[in-house]
């Protein structure tokens, strides 16, 4: 007998094994309850009518006992029904399609620079290495201004590519989900790097009339995890405001943040960041709650600022000539890794199901008690979520998490491909790889997706949906023009 | 004065609309390779519309077209690079043109008033190659608004790359392709056809001439650089062609004779007046005729690439200022020039390729029948054809250059412009030539003797 079968059996016995282990676990409750109720309805059998009867009127009950227990019992179950927090639907969202007349491939790319940075071959090496590495596409586009020669990035071509990207999003929600600018009672914009006065989202209030008593916030500097701050102050506000309507807008203005000089760490955001926004509807109304497509169930956000190291790690600053750069440190995937375990640690006990958590426990206090070399138990994510959005702030983030979480490739197939054709759109590109997923006709009712997304500062924060409609392809969105060509391999290096 | 004319808004690279597929190369012909050291210039004008759209609206729309159509031109937006053999290719990486954007005061019709060639070379954009041609861009567009009304388009480029047949070519898919018309021709960039081997008539006495021609071309050429040169636009009327080509035939011994086509007779005419101009004493300049040779090598007329080819006219034995024998020398090489005569040719440059690249224009006077250039059916905007073309063959070092293209269609089938490049003083005799005047040419562009 060749040697492969045996592994194979032991593999198969192993999985049967595992998935009798889950499924004991999982359902302890409803296996314990069972023999007893078996038990109990025996005892009614064998009492028969009589002996029923018999019981009932032992019990003895006066009026007062039974006013009281009602009103105990309706009191419990109103400060119950007030008590629990209201469910947040998303309606729909739109994302932001850049004209295809802004695309750039990576020649056009290189040649701007060496144009640019003809004196500094060294840095025109350095990335070209980079964007040979990138996992972006030829399809990525970049603003208006950045295709001049030399680039014009000024304050009104900042505003005027928010204004595309913005305006863009908003009348594609609008379309969608047949929202009237007037209903609109929560405005959130978040746009980590451009940040004028009057804000973006005054823009958006003075370009669609919205009403004199929204509540509008507009959030900057809080990196590319911001969509998801976002999401957790609009589910905050519906907490307080009944029966509204919040529209969240994530995007990420790059027109002002081309990098000019030639510090190699601070050229990297040039390489990855495109342009891309993505806008949210959010509600708390009940009448909504049969064409929302998610229902939001956990919002998990972890701040690691205290420590210096992570404080520093995705840094602004001037270069030694001058000229504003995000500069990004070596250790940005140590961090990055310490930040998600943080993460994952106060996330695994709301989603994962028992025997998960379980294992998790004992292998932990294994680990403290008995032998500290057990090697720690990483929790199987893929039992609490059907579909992952990791972030794509880059190839190597979206690696480090897949081995991490020990997701397959289809797992990631969503964010490797958003890479691909959208580039890094910052925060909104949770929305392109959302859309992946919906475009592919993968998204059915009751189906878990986990949003993470890292952020300057260092953050990682969580999202956790559930799906509330079967979702039918095909959809109109961001994809649908190229979705038929993907998933497509990306090599690890492409030949420039 | 002309510097504040034109203000220049922005360059940038444009890009196709589809990615090309990587890896694609595309060989240079060896009539390509033989053009190397010269570019292309055409600019078009047009009317605009009046008063509809704001300043720019047209440049951005004219940009998203032309990024549409570049979609079908990979050859124009990939980059030189050379093969193991030295000879340049094209990598077809997708970087895109370079497109550069420009205002000018006033309107079109008051510009086409005073233009002179200085000016009119402002409205095109143009860099030369770079060291490293590698982020060089080959083709250049320039879009240049009028203030008051009009518009001006400019396409620049290598001449190793695009005749301007084809150049045409691409203007036109442009205009289709902004109007909502579906392109009529797509480009062919298939590689010139070798002869086909059961065409090979034996006892073949190969036409000589040709080789001859690009063989002292190849070992003479010295450029000039002492004139400077001016260029001039002449338009001829339709019958005033007619009365040429009359002219042309009047004294011919033998009636039977096939009349001579416009190019023959005005070609002939330009011949004879700068030879004079030049204060020869004996015959004629030396002169060569450039032809398109899609239609005699049986090409399609989308053709892509370099089919111009250069012939050398004899002038012994004509008598100087004789215009009829001039006509009927050049028409003698025009018929020479045949499908066999052209093989040979290729065939004889593919065995004997020069590491460099000689200036064809650089010792003869030039006459380039640009006739078959369908230019004036390019529409940007809807009805509205173009008011005036011009088109350089850059750089002239040698003698001069005239090259003779049809006139707008309102002035009739015959009509044709020609341009001509002489030296200055040259220039300013040629136009006062008694023969030349004999047939009333409009001077659309002049001499400006304020601009050095």
């Amino acid at each position: 007998m060749p040697p492969s079968l045996p592994d194979f059996s032991n593999s198969v016995r192993l999985k049967y094994v595992k998935l009798g282990y889950q499924y004991l676990v999982n359902h302890i409750l409803t296996l314990t309850l069972l023999p007893i109720m078996a038990a109990i309805f025996v005892e009614v059998l064998s009492m028969g009518p009589e002996g029923m009867l018999n019981l009932w009127r032992s019990l003895q009950f006066d009026l007062v006992q039974i006013l009281c227990c009602s009103f105990l019992i309706i009191f419990i179950a109103t400060f119950y029904f007030m008590s629990k927090p209201r469910s947040i639907f998303l309606v729909d969202y739109a994302c932001f399609k850049p004209p295809i007349t802004c695309r750039v491939p990576f020649a056009t790319f290189m040649e701007h620079s060496r144009l640019i940075l003809k004196d500094k071959p060294k840095s025109v090496e350095f990335q070209m290495r980079i964007l040979e590495r990138s996992g972006l596409g030829e399809e990525t586009c970049l603003p208006p201004a950045i295709h001049y020669i030399p680039p014009t990035p000024n304050m009104e071509a900042a505003r005027g590519e928010a204004e595309l990207v913005i305006f863009s999003a908003m009348d594609s929600l609008f379309e969608k989900t047949g929202l009237k600018p007037k209903d609109i009672d929560i405005l959130i914009v978040n746009c980590s790097l451009f940040s004028p006065t009057p804000s973006l989202s005054a823009m958006v209030i003075n370009k669609y009339k919205l009403r004199s008593n929204i509540k509008s916030f507009n959030l900057s500097g809080m990196g590319c995890s911001a969509g998801l701050i976002s999401i957790d102050l609009a589910r905050d506000l519906l907490q307080v405001h009944p029966n509204s309507n919040a529209v969240i807008v994530s995007t990420e203005i790059i027109t002002p943040n081309y990098y000019q000089g030639n510090e190699r760490a601070m050229l990297l955001p040039n390489c990855l960041f495109r342009m891309g926004g993505a806008a949210i509807l959010l509600t708390n109304r009940r009448s909504e709650r049969r064409r929302a497509k998610y229902r939001l169930v956990h919002v998990v956000r972890t701040h690691k600022g205290a420590d210096d190291k992570a404080f520093r790690c995705v840094f602004e600053e001037e270069d030694k000539e001058g000229k504003v750069g995000i500069s990004l440190s070596k250790d940005l995937m140590a961090i990055a890794g310490e930040a998600l375990k943080s993460n994952i640690t106060t996330i695994g006990p709301l989603v994962l199901p028992a025997s998960e958590q379980l294992l998790f426990l004992l292998t932990l206090i294994g680990r403290k008690i008995f032998n500290p070399k057990w090697k720690p138990y990483i929790p199987d994510f893929r039992q609490a979520f059907e579909h992952f959005c990791i972030h794509a702030g880059g190839r190597a983030v979206i690696d480090e998490l897949q081995k991490n979480l020990q997701l397959s490739a289809e797992h990631v197939e969503a964010s490797r491909m958003t890479l691909h054709r959208f580039g890094n759109t910052s925060s909104s590109s949770l929305w392109y790889e959302l859309s992946y997923i919906e475009a592919k006709g993968r998204m059915k009712k009751g189906d878990r997706v986990w949003q993470i997304a890292f952020g300057s500062g260092f953050k990682c924060n969580s999202a956790v949906w559930k799906c509330n409609r079967t979702i039918k392809t095909p959809i109109n969105g961001p994809w649908a023009d190229c979705i038929d060509r993907y998933p497509v391999h990306i090599p690890e290096v492409v030949k420039l | 004065m002309a510097e504040n004319e034109i203000m220049y808004v922005c360059k940038r690279t444009v890009v196709s609309t589809k990615p090309v597929q990587p890896g694609k190369h595309h060989p240079l012909s060896v009539l390509d390779r033989h053009m190397e050291k010269n570019h292309l210039r055409v600019v078009c004008y047009y009317k605009g519309p009046r008063g509809q759209e704001e300043a720019g609206e047209i440049t951005k729309r004219l940009r998203e077209s032309l990024s549409e159509v570049l979609t079908h031109f990979p050859i124009m937006t990939g980059r030189l690079i050379q093969n193991d053999k030295g000879h340049w290719m094209i990598k077809c990486n997708d970087a895109g043109v370079r497109m550069v954007e420009a205002r000018a005061k006033g309107n079109v019709e008051d510009w086409l008033g005073s233009v002179d060639r200085g000016r009119e070379l402002m409205l095109v954009h143009w860099e030369d190659m770079y060291y490293k041609p590698y982020f060089w861009s080959t083709f250049y567009v320039q879009v240049t608004e009028f203030e008051e009304g009009g518009l001006a388009i400019g396409l620049s480029c290598i001449h190793l790359l695009a005749d301007p047949t084809c150049a045409t070519m691409f203007i036109k898919a442009w205009a289709d392709t902004t109007l909502p018309r579906k392109m009529l021709a797509p480009p062919f960039f298939d590689p010139l056809p070798p002869r086909r081997p059961g065409n090979t008539i034996p006892n073949h006495k190969p036409y000589t001439a040709l080789i001859d021609h690009y063989n002292f071309s190849l070992h003479n050429s010295n450029p000039s650089t002492v004139a400077k040169h001016t260029t001039i636009t002449l338009s001829f009327s339709d019958h005033m062609v007619q009365a040429c080509m009359d002219m042309t035939q009047s004294s011919t011994a033998t009636p039977n004779k096939p009349s001579p086509s416009p190019f023959e007779a005005l070609a002939g005419l330009f011949w004879v007046c700068i030879s004079k101009v030049k204060s020869l004493r004996n015959g004629l300049l030396n002169m060569s005729i450039c032809l398109d040779a899609r239609k005699v090598l049986g090409l399609h007329k989308a053709f892509f690439g370099n089919c111009m080819i250069y012939n050398k006219v004899h002038s012994d034995g004509l008598e100087e200022h004789k215009l009829s024998q001039a006509a009927r020398a050049i028409g003698e090489v025009v018929a020479k020039m045949d499908s066999e005569g052209i093989m040979d040719l290729i065939e004889w440059l593919e065995q004997n390729e020069s590491p460099i690249s000689p200036l064809m224009n650089s010792c003869d006077l030039i006459c380039s029948n640009l006739e078959v250039v369908d230019i004036h059916s390019s529409e940007f905007i809807e009805k509205l054809r173009p008011i005036q073309v011009s088109y350089y063959v850059e750089s002239v070092f040698g003698i001069g250059q005239v090259l003779i293209f049809p006139a707008p269609p309102g002035e009739g089938p015959l009509g044709r412009v020609a341009m001509v490049t002489l030296p200055e003083d040259e220039v300013i005799k040629l136009c006062e030539d008694e023969l030349l005047l004999q047939f009333s040419p409009t001077i659309l562009m002049g001499v400006n003797r304020t601009h050095a």
